[in-house]
């Protein structure tokens, strides 16, 4: 700036400066700055005062040259405070003329849009970058014309790499005649006021999609993404703590964040300047990658008991309020454990707090960027965590609700079944004596006559045609009352293998003549479960020969036994036809046969079998590709 | 000669038995209902008795309990379509429990066994 002698004029401006500073309040978003601005006019209007006093002195005293030179030391003194004053408060100042080239521009300005040589001269528009030139919408031009003008606010990256959010004023200057003759643009930063704005966005935009119901999972990495995303809270981790009623503790979850400073710069390289909404962080949720870090591994193994609240993370659920730990070297409330588990000394701890009742905690830190934790983060960070908690109740609830539906279908299913078994055994059971005595006598008389010779040889082949048929009728009719017998297994310990050995065996010859290659592979020392042989070998025969009959060419069967955790698990895979769509469901249900010789209590018989040993029967099938019954059996 | 008493209610099945049982050289003699196999019990001191269960009058488990009360000495086989009486106890008087079968070689097989081993014990 050129520097001109004090004038009358100068005092003029400066007042209007400050009018025109006092009408822009409420336009700039940062209330603090304008007052510091004006605080700043009103420093610089006492000193013009004074300024003024001394150059009337120095009429006074215009012969005394020696004075006048330490008085005009005193204003180059004077004015060298008021360039630093201008250029450390914190606002770019530029001043433009009416044809928007640049008279001067100070330092901050500078600074924050990255000039590396001097403006003056150049059109406002190669340093503002700026695409309303020379239309209505230029700031400059609508002061001119005495309007207001604002330029909506802009991202950029200053000379020390931060990126920051500006927004730039016009200020009409006008000279004695009261006419505009140059604008002073005022650039103040807004990135904290943008991020505020940005993180209300993001609570209303969680409010929205969490009045949906998500799944818990789901909903826990969105909310932990949202606390680590860059541009809303930005804190470099977040680790989730879920309470567990049941067992009185506070368990780790989830943690978000990067492993490693090299992970977390490169995260950060990605994230700048992407501005996701919400909706597509949910879209592009992708919680594979996260859950094998090394963060998130230990946090899982993170358990913390409710009964003596000696850790922060409890404390917190007891207080329910948020705690900020800033050294955690010192504070009593960390032990040491959590401090190396975290492996940062300043983090927050923020309670999940559903129906005034803790559900959890959050706890985020800022371990790459060791960025201090502000009160105001925390402060937007516990209105975020609130509404997160009423989300988690809410999918936990809906899970629970979920799980209960689950679990009724199947009891409801169950129940179907077995009342299906005890109508059909009551019934079938009266039906079957009625019929075996009338049969027993036609069998037996047919077998009385078959040992008569006779003349014609097609008697002989008719009886014996009788004879076979009231055979099969009364091996359906065997099947049948075994569902009326009132059968408790009368159980001993035993060995599946060796029951299933008993039974292949049998059955030797079978799968020879089928042409069955068997393939059994049992694993070693598996202990004895306590079962009733003879009806689990019943179930072994009945599912083999399926098996077999399912591969009239001949084929493949496997027979695996294992053990698993506390049941042993027994599967008969086969190469065979497989069982269709829509076959599948109903193949447990009396007298259900694709068989043209079938009875069609085989499976059923097993099922209740099965069940009465308190085991499942599950079979997968894939046709024309085989089907895989799998038999779990307690072991205790 | 050995004299069989066969209880059954089934006119025909009576006659089947008779028929089978008089060919393996057996001497029969038939009952249709629990009071009347009381009686022939007593008048004809059979060998052996084939006895079902669901005749009239008198059921055969109680039958069976009459005539053991009186001569606990006669072997009885029960023959019935029910195989849900063998978990009966009342059942387990019998020497034997068959279920009904058109095949009447287990019957037989059954009659012979029993009286084999009458035959041993006494």
């Amino acid at each position: 700036m050129k520097k001109k002698p004090l004038s009358s004029s100068q005092v003029g401006t400066l007042k209007k400066i400050k009018k025109m500073l006092s009408k822009s309040k409420g336009k700039v978003l940062d209330d603090n700055l304008l007052g510091s601005l004006e605080e700043m006019c009103e420093d610089l209007g006492s000193q013009l005062k004074k300024r003024e006093v001394g150059a009337g002195n120095l009429s006074v005293k215009n012969e005394e040259n020696e004075e006048s030179k330490i008085l005009e030391e005193q204003i180059q003194e004077e004015r060298e405070i008021f360039d630093n004053v201008i250029d450390v408060m914190g606002a770019g100042l530029c001043l433009i003329d009416k044809n928007s080239k640049i008279i001067w521009a100070n330092d901050t300005l500078k600074e924050w849009l990255n000039l590396n040589e001097s403006p003056v001269g150049d059109h406002c528009s190669d340093i503002y970058h700026c695409d309303v030139v020379g239309t209505d919408k230029c700031p400059a031009e609508l002061v001119l014309k005495g309007k207001e003008g604002h330029m909506i606010q802009s991202w950029v990256t200053t000379k020390a790499k931060k990126r920051m959010c500006i927004q730039h004023i016009a200020i009409p200057i006008t000279n004695k005649n009261s006419e505009t003759d140059n604008i002073l643009l005022l650039t103040v930063d807004v990135t904290e006021n943008e991020k505020m704005v940005h993180r209300l966005l993001l609570l209303q935009q969680f409010g929205e999609i969490t009045q949906g119901t998500l799944h818990l999972d789901k909903l826990l990495h969105l909310i932990l993404t949202c606390i680590t995303a860059d541009y809303s809270f930005g804190f470099n981790r977040a680790t989730l703590f879920l309470i567990n009623k049941e067992l009185n503790v506070l368990n780790g979850k989830l943690a978000i964040g990067p492993s490693s400073s090299e992970e977390a710069t490169r995260i950060l390289k990605e994230m700048s300047g992407s501005h996701n909404s919400l909706i597509d962080i949910v879209d592009k949720l992708d919680y594979s990658h996260n859950i094998d870090t090394p963060l998130n591994t230990m946090t899982k193994l993170l358990v913390y008991s409710l009964a003596d609240a000696k850790e922060v993370v409890t404390l917190c659920t007891k207080e329910k309020k948020p705690i900020i730990v800033k050294d955690a070297a010192k504070d009593t409330r960390v032990t040491d454990e959590f401090r190396k588990a975290l492996g940062v000394n300043e983090f927050v701890c923020v309670p999940l707090i559903a129906k005034s009742e803790p559900i959890g905690v959050i706890v985020a830190d800022n371990v790459y960027t060791a960025e201090p934790i502000s009160d105001e983060r925390v402060n937007t960070l516990t209105m975020f965590v609130s509404q997160a908690s009423l989300a988690i109740e809410n999918a936990e609830t809906y899970k629970r609700l979920e799980d209960k539906i689950n679990q009724l279908t199947e009891t409801q299913q169950r129940l179907i079944r077995s009342e299906k078994l005890a109508a059909i055994g009551s019934m079938s059971s009266y039906v079957a004596h009625e019929i075996r005595n009338p049969l027993v006598t036609i069998g037996g008389f047919a077998k009385t006559l078959s040992r008569f010779t006779f003349t014609d040889a097609k008697i002989k082949v008719n009886i014996d045609i009788i004879i076979e048929e009231v055979k099969r009728l009364e091996k359906i009719l065997n099947n049948i009352t075994d569902f009326g017998k009132p059968s408790k297994p009368e159980k001993i310990d035993a060995q599946i293998c060796e029951i299933m050995e008993n039974t292949c065996l049998l059955m030797d010859n079978y799968f020879q003549e089928k042409h069955i290659t068997l393939q059994k592979k049992y694993e070693t020392g598996m202990p004895e479960v306590p079962v009733d042989p003879t009806q689990i070998k019943q179930v072994f025969l009945n599912i083999l020969m399926n098996a077999v009959e399912s591969m009239p060419d001949g084929g493949k069967l496997d027979v695996n036994i294992e053990s698993v955790d506390e049941s042993i698990r027994i599967y008969i895979i086969d190469t065979g036809k497989g069982i269709q769509q829509g076959v599948l469901q109903n193949i447990y249900d009396p007298f259900f046969t694709t068989k043209p010789s079938g009875t069609g209590v085989g499976l059923s018989v097993s099922l209740k079998i099965i069940e009465d040993h308190g085991g499942t029967i599950d079979a997968i099938s894939e046709q024309e590709k085989g089907t895989t019954m799998l038999l779990t059996l307690p072991i205790k | 000669m050995t004299t069989v008493l066969v209880v059954e209610d089934d006119k025909n099945q009576r006659l089947l038995y008779e028929q089978e049982l008089k060919l393996e050289g057996y001497e029969v003699v038939t009952a249709s209902d629990g009071k009347e196999a009381l009686e022939k019990a007593q008048e004809q001191l059979p060998n052996i008795i084939i006895m079902d269960i669901n005749i009239p009058k008198m059921d055969g488990i109680e039958t069976m309990g009459k005539i053991l009360s009186r001569n606990k000495e006669i072997p009885i086989i029960i023959n019935t379509a029910y195989s849900n009486y063998k978990d009966n106890f009342m059942s387990w008087a019998a020497d034997a429990y068959i279920v009904k079968s058109s095949d009447l070689s287990e019957l037989k097989n059954t009659v012979k066994e029993v009286l084999a081993k009458r035959a041993e014990d006494s």
